[in-house]
């Protein structure tokens, strides 16, 4: 059976991982001893469902790029799977029956049908967070390539989990190996920390990509769960700023105003750009020019024209239009007096 | 405040930009107060202060550039217009003659030429306008010739 020799070699390599403390020799007989087990239960479980696992293992590539037709399929499979699986986890690495288990609840295998795998091993939690993974999974085990661009790293390694899943589920480690590859390769091309997570957990080994799955759930689960409220709240930390800028800007009204508007010259006390407003503006006779908010701030403190340290007239304003005759200027003044009161 | 910290931001990005502008002043800003300023000024040529690099310390006002910043010597320098101990300078645009128009390189620039032309007639170092306005030009000069050579030029050896 080629399963039998595939399981074994998936089981000899689990447990050194397992025991890593221990020396080689008590290692290898535990091996022995815990193989033998191991493959009777294997054998038992894989001979159950053996056509469901060859079935899967067939389909794992159509499910994901025809997945709503074969949905059902899928789901018998994975009803079908799921015990065996289960079993095997328990008897042979605890952690991931540990997190397993909850999966066993009818409610993730019967709700959310297609995330059951990925719920199964992500997901310790309640049934939200599983069909919200459920979702997530099944986009990223279509492997469609919309869902992939919008979901980014998430999806992507929700898929590496589905993997991950099918290698504890099915203990037929090549296979999706095998599957996984080009699976990977096809969706991960956008997104490179897949293949990133991906390729020392093939290169290390079959064992070791388990619990690294675990591993990998663990530090992403908070993600996944808190995704939905995650991306907003990016994009509130993105239009933050923004809105800062905004508020400063009201602040400041003259000068974010100025800084916005483009001039020809800058004002030369506060240096900020003069407006068209600014710049026919003429306080003082000496001709000295300045922004409308220094002005009034100057005004406001002892009232001199920075360019020759004369007091200015009070009356200048309303004096300017005079001299130049045009009624434009004076109400141009006046209405930017308002601005800088405003 | 906003105003004094946006011009002075605006004054350092053009003191970084003309750097080489004036070669006879180096202003520097505090790494983390901008209201906090340090310059090297040279010490005008054919004067006793020829050949010395002097430091100044701005302290800028939050009102600022409406009120002048407050600037003195950190190094010691015999001049009558500069107190000999505090390093407080005494110059018209520092004080009433403000102008918002100032900025921290033209007062640099204001200093310099008062170490070129002190003015004894409203003096900060008593001893150094006495000496001036005796008539001792020569008794000023290698009084303030000597405290340059002391403290504003780099020892050798």
């Amino acid at each position: 059976m080629i399963s039998d020799s595939i399981t074994s070699a998936s089981i000899s390599s689990l447990i050194p991982n397992n025991n890593n403390g221990r020396d080689l020799g008590k290692k290898k007989r535990a091996r022995t001893a815990k193989l033998k087990q191991c493959k009777l239960d294997v054998r038992r479980e894989q001979w159950l469902s053996q056509g469901a696992v060859k079935n899967k293992g067939c389909k794992e590539e159509p499910n994901g790029v025809v997945q709503t037709r074969k949905a059902n399929n899928r789901s018998l499979d994975n009803l079908e799977m799921r015990p065996g699986g289960e079993e095997d986890d328990r008897s042979v690495h605890h952690h991931d029956s540990d997190s397993e288990s909850p999966s066993n609840s009818p409610t993730s295998l019967t709700s959310s049908v297609l995330g059951t795998n990925d719920s199964g091993t992500n997901f310790t939690g309640s049934s939200s967070s599983s069909s919200s993974s459920s979702s997530s999974s099944g986009g990223c085990c279509s492997g469609s390539i919309t869902e992939e661009e919008e979901e980014g790293d998430d999806g992507c390694l929700d898929d590496w989990e589905a993997v991950a899943d099918a290698l504890a589920a099915d203990e037929k480690p090549q296979n999706p190996c095998s599957e996984s590859h080009p699976e990977h390769q096809s969706i991960g091309k956008l997104v490179s920390p897949c293949q990133m997570t991906h390729g020392p957990g093939l290169g290390i080994g079959i064992s070791k990509q388990v619990p690294r799955a675990s591993g990998n759930t663990r530090a992403w689960r908070p993600d996944d769960a808190f995704r939905p409220q995650s991306l907003p709240n990016l994009s509130k930390q993105l239009s933050l700023p923004n809105s800062n800028r905004q508020h400063y800007g009201c602040g400041g009204v003259p000068w974010a105003c100025n800084n916005v508007m483009p001039a020809p010259s800058s004002c030369p006390i506060c240096y900020e750009d003069l407006d068209f407003t600014d710049s026919s503006f003429l306080p003082c006779l000496c001709g000295f020019r300045l922004c409308l908010f220094c002005h009034k701030r100057i005004l406001e403190e002892d009232g001199r024209c920075p360019g020759c340290r004369k007091p200015y007239e009070r009356n200048a304003v309303e004096a300017e239009p005079s001299v130049h005759g045009g009624s434009l200027t004076f109400r141009l003044a006046r209405s930017c007096s308002m601005i800088t009161r405003s | 405040m906003q105003a004094s910290r946006a011009r002075l931001f605006k004054e350092y990005k053009e003191v970084q930009r003309e750097k080489v502008a004036d070669p006879d002043i180096q202003l520097a800003c505090d790494d983390t107060n901008i209201f906090k300023w340090t310059a090297l000024i040279k010490g005008p040529s054919e004067t006793p202060y020829e050949g010395g690099v002097f430091q100044l310390a701005f302290a800028v006002p939050e009102q600022y550039p409406l009120q002048p910043p407050q600037v003195r010597f950190l190094t010691k320098i015999f001049h009558p217009n500069v107190h000999f101990k505090t390093g407080e300078i005494c110059l018209d645009i520092l004080k009433n003659a403000w102008s918002p128009a100032w900025t921290l390189q033209s007062v640099c620039r204001a200093i310099i030429a008062l170490m070129a032309h002190p003015e004894p007639d409203s003096p900060l170092n008593c001893d150094s306008g006495n000496l001036l306005r005796s008539g001792d030009i020569r008794g000023f000069h290698s009084m303030a010739r000597m405290y340059t050579r002391l403290a504003a030029m780099p020892k050798k050896g």
